[in-house]
């Protein structure tokens, strides 16, 4: 899923301080799973902005709606009648999001609530990691289902970079080595000798060497 | 006399760009430019234009400054972070680079090694900052540097563009000379008339703006350009021009040198040429005397912006 975390509560403040009709905007896909911008974190948002701008002596109506996704037309265009009696939408979901309601709607301010991380998979409640940068090549039938790309900070694709100690990265002793994890399952798995072969060079056009990227899939095009 | 010391006495600039090689044999690069040292200001060393694997720029020009030619070393956002650009500044300063040139850089996608990621660490406005912080003696960290580089730092701006486009370009182009840019030069103009939208709107008062003069080389590069650069126009008066020539390299030198003139004439405040590899022709569009106004139909002698409006 694409993880997300909420931005601070400065910056959001300083991006919605002149609205006079607000709407917090969640979204019920990968925001609501990684806890950023769910239901339950428009409620939190909205009462604080509340509290603060009740503080403030502000009068400021802020109003809730949780979409099923904000990246398809179709759940979209469920806030297409009230969308522009707002000063501003505050979106709490990823940057794809944020972007097709701007898309959607031209006449409405549209505000990113959350700072979009990675492609990552939940850990444990609270604690999610990344595991995909989305590179449009995935070379992991060869690494043993372990991402160099994603997971070895120098992006390296033929063994560790020489800065491994004891199974971690050089960055940091809470980072895992990647290519130790490679290596120990391949190991595991009997396959050292994939391991042995030298990856040919990466095409990063797939990656974005090539700009913006789309996928396009004629047989299920109308 | 510098560079920066004859653009800033309002003196007519000519640079010339020098490809640097696709291998390590700089016989014809430092050879081409030596024949053309006492008729050029500054020798403009790209940094792998069009995204196509060359020498460095840094390479190159300390070669060139190795036998006392002047460089302006180009330096651009694609191909390294913040780390290597400034790295490679430092070093330029300490082998004698006096000029710089930054640019964004094309996309690899244009070049010969299409699947190369790029870097895009800073943008080009960051870049022209972290220059002149460096002249000031500070690094991107705010780090106080041993000795402190002095660049005459330049950028590019897209002239030809017209309209709306046009009115970005001009904001752009204010945003890089704040950011430290103090000449521009623009994309190939082949009819001075061609800059009178642009030097309309352009903040010239305080930089130098010097169109580039691209030497022609047949008529079907000369048609391609015309039909398929966006905001660049050779013209059919020119196509014609080479089309009735019986030596058509000389025609196409003395329209280059033609072009010069003109933008003499037009008080633009110099040009650089570019010859696209064909540095060899250097003297040959230096040394041309410029066709009489009367003799071509070429531009519009009333196209004139300055200073050196009408000079010979």
């Amino acid at each position: 899923m694409i993880v997300a975390s909420p931005k601070p509560m400065e910056e959001i403040i300083d991006t919605v301080k002149d609205c006079k009709k607000l709407l917090i905007l969640g979204c019920n896909e990968c925001v609501t799973v990684c806890e950023a911008g769910g239901k339950k974190e428009v409620g939190v948002l909205a009462s604080a902005l509340r509290m603060y701008f009740a503080k403030q002596g502000r009068q400021i109506q802020i109003d809730e709606r949780t979409l099923e996704r904000q990246c398809d037309h179709e759940y979209l265009e469920e806030i297409r009648d009230i969308a522009d009696t707002y000063d501003a939408i505050l979106s709490l979901a990823c940057g794809v999001g944020v972007q097709f309601t701007a898309e959607k709607y031209l006449a409405t301010v549209v505000l990113p609530g959350v700072n979009t991380c990675f492609l990552g998979a939940t850990e444990e409640r609270g604690l999610w990691t990344e595991r995909c940068q989305a590179c449009g090549a995935c070379v992991l039938a060869k690494t043993g289902g372990i991402c160099p790309v994603s997971r070895c900070a120098k992006r390296v694709l033929n063994g560790p970079c020489g800065g491994s100690t004891n199974g971690k990265c050089e960055i940091s002793k809470e980072v895992d080595c990647a290519w130790q994890l490679i290596v120990d399952r391949l190991t595991a798995l009997g396959k050292m000798d994939e391991y042995e072969q030298i990856a040919p060079l990466k095409d990063w056009s797939t990656d974005r060497a090539g700009g913006p990227r789309k996928v396009v899939k004629e047989d299920v095009q109308s | 006399m510098q560079l920066r010391d004859k653009s800033e006495a309002g003196q007519f600039i000519v640079l010339a760009e020098m490809e640097p090689p696709k291998g390590v044999d700089v016989t014809d690069f430092t050879a081409n430019a030596i024949r053309v040292k006492d008729q050029v200001d500054a020798f403009v060393v790209p940094e792998m234009n069009s995204a196509v694997m060359r020498m460095s720029s840094l390479g190159a020009s300390l070669i060139l400054q190795s036998k006392g030619l002047p460089t302006v070393m180009q330096v651009n956002c694609r191909d390294r972070n913040r780390l290597g650009l400034q790295a490679d500044l430092l070093a330029a300063g300490a082998i004698g680079v006096q000029n710089v040139m930054a640019v964004t850089g094309e996309d690899p996608s244009f070049g010969d090694h299409h699947q190369a990621s790029a870097v895009y660490d800073i943008d080009l406005i960051e870049l022209l900052k972290a220059v002149r912080g460096m002249t000031q003696g500070k690094d991107m960290a705010g780090v106080d540097l041993a000795g402190a580089p002095s660049f005459y730092c330049g950028s590019t701006v897209n002239a030809g563009v017209k309209g709306k486009a046009l009115q970005l370009e001009i904001d752009e182009m204010k945003r890089k000379i704040d950011a430290g840019a103090k000449f521009f030069i623009t994309p190939p103009v082949f009819n001075m008339s061609d800059l009178s939208d642009f030097m309309e709107k352009a903040p010239r008062a305080e930089v130098k703006v010097l169109p580039t003069v691209l030497l022609l080389k047949s008529v079907g590069m000369a048609r391609y350009i015309d039909r398929h650069s966006d905001h660049v126009s050779v013209g059919d008066a020119l196509i014609k021009r080479i089309m009735s020539a019986s030596d058509k390299g000389r025609e196409c030198a003395q329209i280059a040198a033609d072009t010069i003139q003109a933008a003499k004439n037009a008080g633009l405040d110099g040009v650089m040429i570019a010859t696209l590899g064909w540095e060899h022709m250097l003297p040959q569009v230096l040394n041309l005397k410029p066709t009489e106004a009367q003799d071509v139909e070429q531009d519009d002698p009333n196209t004139s912006w300055g200073k050196h409006a009408g000079g010979k």
